[in-house]
């Protein structure tokens, strides 16, 4: 793979190679819960990382992995930040790819003028290319520093679905004896959905907790970290990671199958190891709890 | 006025498939039907007069599609009017129908104009109307038509027709227009106005553009009718931009820009599935033109008697030599 040289001779920190366009796109989705929101991608030697936050209380990292890539260059000195447009950015790579055909893609960083530049580069004949304007990102407002107290590995979604009373706020428990988690959403009047640990293992795959936890999330949070799953990878879905960390962050993982064209489908080889695990993304959210309410004052 | 014809078999037929052409890219569009004195030919346009928007034309030799052809009238035997196309195809498809159920050799069917009364109203009014004549039966359909055109009108029809006809020094055959519809349909998420470059080289470059993105899209090597050159040595390395932009500061290519809705619209004739379509820019910039041929049923020639025409207004004069 070439990487010529770009204006004034420096070679672009990044020229990166991809046949999974439609598998990104559903990666880059799942943390889609708004039209437009601008996102801090942090590029290194280890794959590329997409940030996205909402309000300082809501924040996803999509992980993608070097081992995604047909081909990772990466030539720069240190982790080099950009803003960009997720929309634009999905939105962008839909262009590129139609039905029953996915093209290889080449992704550089940065252009002339510090874009984002892609092209597809499968045919001699014809391409497609895009240029993404960047911008100097924001400093990220929250690093959480995270330590769990209790996680479980459940099937979130319907649960999250079935809880739906916008504006209202959600109230997550997690107690040890009896094992079990418990989601309780108030509103007009009040539903409690409840996995208790030894009933169902489809449901509640794995658990772990020392104490008694319980916090309270808005709603629209915990919907953002769930809706936006792309269909055709909820049902390839092993479960979701659900962590609650000291403070009451909540921790939510997802793992979503890119898969590369051509490739085999996951469902033939889960066993399939190393092998399956390059053609996973990371998801992950984080979504901070409501503050508790002080105590009535008479006065 | 008058004109009155039959309509042959492949002209029948034809019409039909060919009319798709119109009735899908436009709601209400006017199609003129014109004698001229030399060659005999049928027109059917849209927009040709009103000068907005994509301008269309088909052209049939008219022994293609008619016999016992009879027309006259006192603009030189030329006869312009306005019809909604969703009728006339109708009015086709049923006639034709008809006439398949008649398993009659003698069904015929002929058009005329004629002036009748319509229901409720006290005023004749123009129609043209099919007569799908058989043995036993006839069937009598009656599209309306606008009053047909004064002389002027007709006048300025017949120059922008010729004007029309003002090929692009360059044409580049496009293979896969389905293909390239899919791409438009894409990139109109980006944007609106699309600019397109044409090479002398055979490169088609359609680019929309923002103040964030720019999504583009380049074939190359197409075939080439009219003025070519061949592509400077080593310029595959360069980027569809830069390629683009030297060639036109060499005089070896245009660009222009026009509207990604025109362009999708006109795309949309792909369904009276044309053999080949070719795109080129007007001398000066003055408009995009997309010209679709047919080939004679199974050959590779091209069917002179029928040839289908967009152009597409330019929005903003490009950058050209």
């Amino acid at each position: 793979m070439s990487s010529s040289a770009g204006v004034g001779g420096d070679a672009p920190d990044l020229v990166c190679q991809l046949d999974c366009a439609q598998g990104m796109v559903d990666a880059l989705s799942s943390v889609r819960w708004k039209r437009h929101q601008d996102a801090v991608v942090e590029i290194s030697e280890h794959g590329v990382v997409l940030i996205v936050e909402e309000s300082g209380c809501l924040q996803a990292k999509v992980y993608l992995k070097r081992e995604l890539f047909l081909a990772y260059e990466y030539t720069a000195e240190g982790r080099p930040r950009f803003g960009l447009s997720l929309g634009l950015f999905v939105d962008c790579l839909n262009t590129f790819s139609t039905p029953g055909h996915a093209p290889v893609i080449e992704i550089r960083y940065p252009g002339p003028d510090m874009q984002l530049l892609l092209k597809t580069v499968d045919s001699p004949d014809a391409c497609i290319y895009a240029e993404i304007r960047t911008r100097i990102p924001d400093t990220i407002s929250w690093d959480c520093n995270f330590q769990s107290t209790g996680n479980v590995h459940a099937t979130f979604t319907e649960a999250v679905d079935d809880l739906e009373w916008p504006g209202s706020s959600i109230q997550i428990v997690l107690q040890p004896d009896p094992p079990s988690v418990i989601l309780r959403g108030e509103g007009h009047g009040d539903l409690q959905v409840e996995f208790p640990y030894y009933a169902n293992t489809d449901l509640l795959i794995a658990f772990q907790c020392d104490q008694h936890v319980s916090y309270r999330y808005k709603y629209k949070f915990l919907r953002a970290t769930t809706s936006h799953i792309p269909n055709s990878v909820l049902k390839d879905n092993r479960g979701s990671k659900v962590t609650i960390g000291r403070g009451g962050m909540l921790k939510i993982q997802h793992l979503i199958s890119v898969k590369r064209a051509g490739g085999q489908h996951s469902h033939g080889d889960i066993s399939g190891g190393i092998q399956q695990l390059s053609r996973i993304a990371y998801i992950e959210f984080f979504v901070k709890p409501e503050e508790d309410e002080s105590p009535v004052n008479d006065t | 006025m008058k004109f009155k014809a039959f309509l042959t078999q492949d002209g029948v037929h034809l019409l039909d498939k060919r009319t798709l052409f119109f009735s899908q890219s436009a709601t209400i569009s006017d199609a003129h039907f014109r004698k001229h004195l030399a060659c005999s030919l049928l027109y059917i346009t849209i927009n040709l007069l009103s000068g907005d928007g994509v301008q269309s034309v088909a052209q049939f030799n008219k022994d293609v599609l008619f016999r016992d052809y009879r027309i006259s009238s006192q603009n030189a035997g030329r006869i312009a009017f306005a019809v909604d196309v969703a009728l006339l195809h109708r009015a086709l498809r049923s006639a034709l129908t008809i006439q398949a159920q008649a398993r009659d050799d003698t069904a015929a069917i002929q058009i005329k104009l004629v002036k009748k009364l319509p229901a409720g109203s006290r005023d004749p009014a123009p129609f043209l109307t099919f007569e799908t004549k058989g043995r036993v039966s006839a069937v009598v359909q009656d599209v309306p038509i606008s009053k047909p055109l004064p002389r002027d009108d007709v006048q300025q029809l017949q120059s922008a027709l010729e004007a029309a006809q003002d090929l692009p020094q360059t044409l580049v055959q496009v293979q896969d227009l389905a293909q390239l519809q899919s791409l438009v349909d894409r990139l109109r998420n980006v944007g609106d106005l699309l600019t397109v470059a044409i090479t002398r080289y055979g490169d088609l470059h359609l680019q929309v553009s923002t103040s964030l993105i720019t999504v583009g899209s380049e074939f190359r090597r197409l075939r080439v009718l009219g003025l070519r050159a061949d592509p400077p040595i080593g310029d595959r390395t360069l980027s569809a931009p830069t390629r683009t932009e030297m060639a036109i500061q060499k005089g070896e290519g245009l660009s222009v820009q026009v509207s990604l809705k025109h362009l999708a619209k006109s795309l949309q004739c792909h369904l009276a599935k044309p053999d080949c379509a070719f795109y080129g820019i007007a001398p000066q910039g003055a408009c995009l033109t997309v010209i679709f041929q047919f080939f004679i049923p199974g050959t590779r020639l091209t069917d002179k008697s029928i040839s289908f025409y967009c152009r597409l207004p330019v929005l903003d004069p490009g950058s050209g030599p």
